[in-house]
């Protein structure tokens, strides 16, 4: 437990964690506010046994009291308002500090799992913990050092009764701990019950078609029941656990209590402490552990406070690269790269690879899928370090360059488009910032999206995406085109894909490929025919290294995998779907 | 729905009956548990007896030590009984949880098995329109919310607002003026949140909004982070995030600046019931209308009732989440199903496919205006169109995907609607390009297609759409596990699977929804071979992104704007339809570039 509120103590930021420290602080003060009430009923207590009861008691009483209020109020007020500016400005902080670290990881370590994780973590984890995980900390804090000051300061009227209440205190803590540490043990059980009820609750989502089209519905195969059944019976035991325990620990306080009442009355009856003394003891003992019940009552969720701060820290660990480098301009655009090793995690992706493109020349990667296509246009924007090697642009290392330096050299056209949930216009100017009007549209023109743009119901300030229009796969593809003409950067990054094209956009597509590669470098993922024959090079790449490279011409000439590779898409590009098949 | 946006009045109005909706779904669901919740709200109600019992005897203690009883026995029998009692307490409030927690566990467990079973009688479609993260969201996330409403709060809010009125009853009857008296700080405490609930309308959206706003730029920004850096802009988007993220922040402290203090008076109002009563029994000690041992007694029972308020308190909060919490599970439980008989009543006599004036609305427009078609046994029929132009939806109407509004889907003779989903998924074999793959070996999945199809057969359906040999390199063959969503294969790999487990159905009537735009080009030749092989023979209706792969079919449907416009061979279509015409002159021009 204590472990836990440390990890989260370190970290929050410095502002956050003196915040919640003086919060904790005040918490205890409050305590003695909410406890004023005892003295008020001491006070009229006092008067009955000796027999000094007037009108002024009752004033006594109803000033302590109202005093209590106003303390408390005000007290608490300062209390709310420091927890909910460190919960929500850690949980703010915390969200930057992920995005910054963003900016430094490669970018080809994104993939769409991952992506997904890091926007949950700063979203709904960040939620969790700017409300829940919060305060569960103060809760627990306060809690403990609240018991702590009332039993030592129960020492000094009756240090017989303190050593009692202090040593229920430590054994409630032992006990609790404990008590963490065994539900630990449940919870891995748990937490790997759920974690397969899960996967297969998710699978049958997912399979949801096929378990139709097939009639797999209730086959053992698809069966869920199993899971969510045995996932309730977790459920169930680990509640039971925590009753069992917390059954143990409320006795062990209340129990606590009667010894300390039945204290108060042998030693006022044998005279060593006074009947006002005694009396305050026993109402004292029915109350004092009241705050150490808030700390077993939270401690349940100290795992779920461990979890968001491991989550986070998890976002913030990814690997990152040194993207602060000099503000280079190159003289020309040739790329060069030289006995290249790369690996992702085990697996080597590329192995000794070298290769140079010309200024203004087209290259062609082909090959197989999985053969490393995708990686080495990656490795020649930076998109990751290579292991081995370099990479070089107008003579000089990627990795010399500032980041943004180096990106204005490229412009890329990736297979899954990305657009933000903005106007249309807005999503093309991304690529330069301070365009005109003018501008945008020219090159909206160019990318052949005029038209369906002005087509819309506000034309170029339709918001894309959710509650605004809806793009067909090949608009949004023109879209990423004409953000990238915007850019009108030097060297193209292109993955032909044809997937996702309606027939009547797939000429207005390539019309927009020619405008965007137009007098530039370009470097490509070839899957067209044309593409691949124009193309001043050709790299087939399979298994991570360069298996063929030459010209069209030069490599039809060998019996290879490129020969292959265009006898099989001529085929391809000519299928027919046929009643009675060949 | 555009104005219930605009007006956070109309939107929360709405939202209540949407509540009152899902409580009663709530209600209906609980039915058959219902007497377990009983027993736990009884074991709470005897635990908060327990302990108010125990504050009875502490007065009677108290009461006589002083009034001067100074015999041991009495104390320690009283301590026994005070001990016992706070036994009790606990042991019944632990039953009480255990029998909720028991019940609540079971039932999560049915509304988990209710909506998965639900997703299997919806139109496929309308199971489709949510993401499968927003299910998973909804089956494993929020139903679990449903915990500490039935578990904890049904019993013990009950308990202990049964205890209060309880105590407050017994204090009553001890001096009914010190009784009301001490409620004198309720209506203070009242009017405080009162106060503080008047700004929530002013604040809470915005607090909303805000949220809204923040996530919609954190998923924007992690979500475009490859588009933001490569366009060299992750300065200013950079920014834009932490603008959204301090907004994000401070909305909330501006919010409880606000009602800070209100709020906070209000707790510490609400407590206070010491400020009536001790003056108030003062002042009757003194006329001498009340003896000081009730007065005692009064201040202990009192001190008693604050546990019980103040969990109360602490549950307002949940109470008023469950509405929200529901909504999401009986918004997918309120989906109409797809109406089908359980029994055969006709047997499809052919497979030919007729198509009656069908008429399907779409979230509210109609996207398909009346539509025939005869689809004859045994033939290829592409449907062609421009996108949007409504051939998806016709071919997922054949494909039961949806239900139609009016008109009739008629195969061999036989209406579908007529025929159990089951008996109409042995005639139907539907494949798009979503190819899901079960976390299962390679051979599993392929024998999903039919059950208990032997091993060889399954290799013989692999080997027909050239699965075989990649499957012979995989580590482990035919016992490779695919692993969610396909694992390591590639997509043209998945492809290639999932048609071999549709060859081994051997459905009469297949239908290809897209499966020819390929996520994989390299493969693309391969996975026409399996195409080839899988339709062979059969009633087919395909709907292909290259006009030149359907040019060969018997029937070629153009569907403009939700109608038929023309159909007929390529030939027909080329002199009779301009549409076709240009759409062909299109492809051709860039299938020359190409070419």
């Amino acid at each position: 437990m204590l472990r836990t509120i440390k990890k989260f103590f370190d970290f929050c930021g410095d502002r956050e964690r003196k915040q919640f420290f003086l919060s904790i602080f005040l918490s205890v003060f409050n305590a003695f506010f909410v406890a004023m009430r005892i003295p008020a009923i001491y006070v009229v207590l006092k008067a009955i046994l000796e027999d000094s009861l007037s009108v002024n008691t009752a004033y006594t009483a109803v000033v302590i009291i109202i005093a209590s209020i106003i303390l408390q109020t005000l007290i608490t007020m300062q209390i709310s308002m420091l927890q909910t500016r460190a919960g929500y400005n850690t949980s703010s902080l915390k969200r930057m500090e992920i995005a910054e670290h963003l900016r430094y990881v490669p970018m080809g370590y994104f993939n769409s799992e991952g992506l997904g994780k890091v926007t949950s973590i700063a979203t709904n984890t960040m939620e969790s913990l700017s409300g829940m995980a919060s305060r569960c900390v103060m809760m627990i804090s306060k809690g403990m050092i609240t018991t702590l000051v009332i039993v030592f300061s129960m020492f000094l009227f009756d240090p017989r009764i303190a050593t009692v209440a202090l040593i229920t205190m430590v054994i409630y803590l032992i006990v609790t701990e404990f008590m963490i540490r065994m539900e630990s043990a449940d919870a891995d059980r748990f937490t790997a019950a759920q974690d397969s009820m899960v996967a297969r609750i998710l699978e049958y989502v997912r399979g949801i078609a096929e378990i139709r089209n097939f009639n797999l519905f209730g086959k053992s195969i698809t069966d869920v029941d199993d899971s969510i059944d045995s996932f309730a019976r977790f459920s169930t035991g680990m509640e039971t656990t925590y009753e069992i325990v917390m059954f143990f620990l409320n006795i062990l306080n209340k129990i606590a209590g009667v010894v300390m009442t039945v204290m108060s009355i042998t030693f006022y009856l044998n005279g060593s402490m006074g009947l006002v003394n005694s009396v305050m003891m026993i109402i004292c003992s029915f109350m004092i552990f009241e705050s150490l019940d808030q700390v077993g009552a939270f401690n349940g969720l100290t795992r779920a406070i461990e979890n968001c701060v491991d989550k986070a820290n998890e976002a913030l660990s990814f690997p990152t690269m040194k993207i602060e480098g000099k503000e280079i301009t190159p003289d020309n655009m040739t790329l060069v790269m030289k006995n290249v090793d790369f690996s992702y995690g085990e697996k080597k992706i590329i192995n000794d690879i070298s290769f140079e493109i010309n200024e203004k020349t087209q290259t062609a990667f082909v090959g197989p899928s999985g053969g490393g296509k995708t990686t080495l246009t990656q490795l020649l924007a930076r998109f990751w370090d290579v292991d081995k090697g370099s990479v070089s642009l107008g003579g000089t290392d990627v990795r010399d360059y500032s980041y943004d330096s180096l990106m204005k050299n490229f412009a890329f056209v990736f297979q899954n488009v990305y657009l933000f949930n903005d106007t249309i216009e807005n999503n093309i100017r991304f690529g330069k910032p301070d365009a005109s009007r003018e501008e945008v549209v020219e090159a909206a023109k160019k990318a052949c999206c005029h038209d369906f743009i002005m087509e819309l119901p506000e034309g170029y300030d339709t918001v894309i995406g959710d509650g605004g229009a809806s793009l067909s796969g090949g608009e949004r593809q023109r879209i990423s085109i004409a953000r990238a003409i915007m850019k009108d950067a030097p060297i193209i990054i292109l993955d032909e894909a044809t997937a996702n094209v309606d027939p009547e956009n797939e000429e207005k597509l390539i019309e927009a490929v020619a405008a965007l590669t137009r007098e530039k470098t370009i470097i490509m993922i070839a899957h067209r025919l044309k593409t691949v024959r124009n193309a001043d090079q050709i790299l087939v790449i399979d298994k991570g290294q360069i298996a063929e490279q030459g010209t069209h011409e030069q490599l039809m000439q060998k019996e290879g995998i490129y020969k292959s590779f265009i006898a099989e898409r001529s085929k391809a590009a000519t299928w027919k779907i046929r009643k009675d098949p060949a | 729905m555009e104005d219930e946006r605009s007006k956070t009045k109309e939107k929360t109005s709405a939202m209540n009956v949407y509540n009152k909706n899902s409580l009663r779904w709530l209600w209906s669901f609980t039915e058959g548990k219902r007497g377990i919740y009983l027993l736990s709200v009884i074991l709470a109600l005897l635990g908060v007896i327990s302990m108010l019992l125990t504050y009875v005897c502490l007065a009677s203690l108290i009461r006589e030590l002083i009034s001067g009883n100074r015999e041991m026995a009495f104390y320690e029998v009283r301590g026994l009984q005070i001990g016992i009692l706070w036994i009790l307490r606990y042991a019944f409030h632990g039953f009480s949880t255990y029998t909720s927690h028991n019940a609540t566990f079971g039932l999560i467990g049915s509304a988990r098995k209710l909506l998965l079973k639900k997703l299997n009688s919806m139109p496929l479609g309308a199971v489709q329109s949510r993401s499968s993260g927003e299910y998973k969201n909804i089956i494993c996330d929020r139903v679990d919310q449903i915990e500490p409403t039935l578990a904890h709060v049904t019993p013990e809010f009950t308990a202990n607002i049964v205890g209060a009125i309880a105590m407050f009853i017994y204090m009553m009857s001890i001096d009914w003026r010190v009784g009301l008296w001490q409620l004198i700080c309720i209506p203070a405490g009242f009017i405080a949140f009162a106060i503080m609930m008047a700004s929530t309308p002013k604040y809470y959206p915005v607090t909303i909004e805000k949220t809204r706003a923040l996530n919609a730029v954190a998923v924007e920004y992690i979500g475009g982070i490859e588009v933001i850096k490569a366009f060299g802009q992750s300065g200013t988007s950079y920014g834009k995030f932490v603008k959204a993220a301090k907004e994000g922040a401070d909305c909330f402290i501006e919010w409880m600046r606000k009602e800070n203090f209100w709020q906070n008076f209000g707790m510490a109002c609400f407590p206070a019931t010491m400020l009536g009563l001790l003056p108030s029994g003062v002042i009757y000690c003194l006329n001498g209308s009340m003896s000081f041992a009730n007065l005692i007694v009064l201040i202990i029972l009192s001190l008693g009732t604050v546990t019980p308020l103040v969990t109360v308190f602490a549950y307002t909060d949940d109470i008023s989440k469950v509405g929200e919490i529901v909504s999401d599970i009986a918004d997918i439980m309120d989906e109409k199903d797809l109406i089908r008989p359980d029994g055969i009543k006709n047997t499809p006599a052919d497979h030919r496919i007729v198509l009656k004036d069908v008429h399907f609305t779409y979230k509210d427009k109609e996207v398909l205006h009346g539509i025939n078609m005869e689809i004859e046994d045994g033939t290829v029929n592409a449907l062609v169109g421009p996108s949007g132009s409504g051939k998806s939806t016709i071919a997922r109407l054949i494909a039961s995907l949806w239900d139609v509004d009016s008109g009739e889907i008629i195969i061999g003779g036989v209406n579908i609607k007529d025929m159990p989903l089951e008996e109409y998924n042995r005639h139907v074999a539907y494949v798009s390009q979503e190819n899901y793959l079960f976390d299962q070996t390679v051979m599993d999945n392929i024998r999903m297609g039919r059950d208990g199809a032997t091993d060889d057969e399954v290799i013989e359906a692999a080997k027909k759409c050239g699965c075989h040999d990649f499957i012979m390199t995989l580590e482990n063959g035919y016992q490779t596990v695919c692993g969610g969503s396909g694992g390591h294969l590639s997509g043209g790999e998945r492809q290639r699977i999932s048609i071999a487990r549709a060859m081994l159905k051997d459905a009469p009537i297949v239908i290809l929804d897209e499966a020819t735009s390929y996520t994989d080009p390299e493969s693309e030749a391969v996975i026409q071979a399996a195409l080839s092989r899988l339709t062979a023979g059969k009633t087919l209706i395909v709907i292909a992104h290259r006009l030149s792969t359907i040019a060969d079919a018997d029937k070629i449907f153009l569907i403009n704007d939700g109608c038929i416009e023309a159909y007929g061979t390529q030939n027909e279509l080329m002199t009779s339809s301009p549409l076709y015409k240009s759409m062909w002159e299109s492809h051709i021009t860039a299938r020359k570039e190409e070419a």
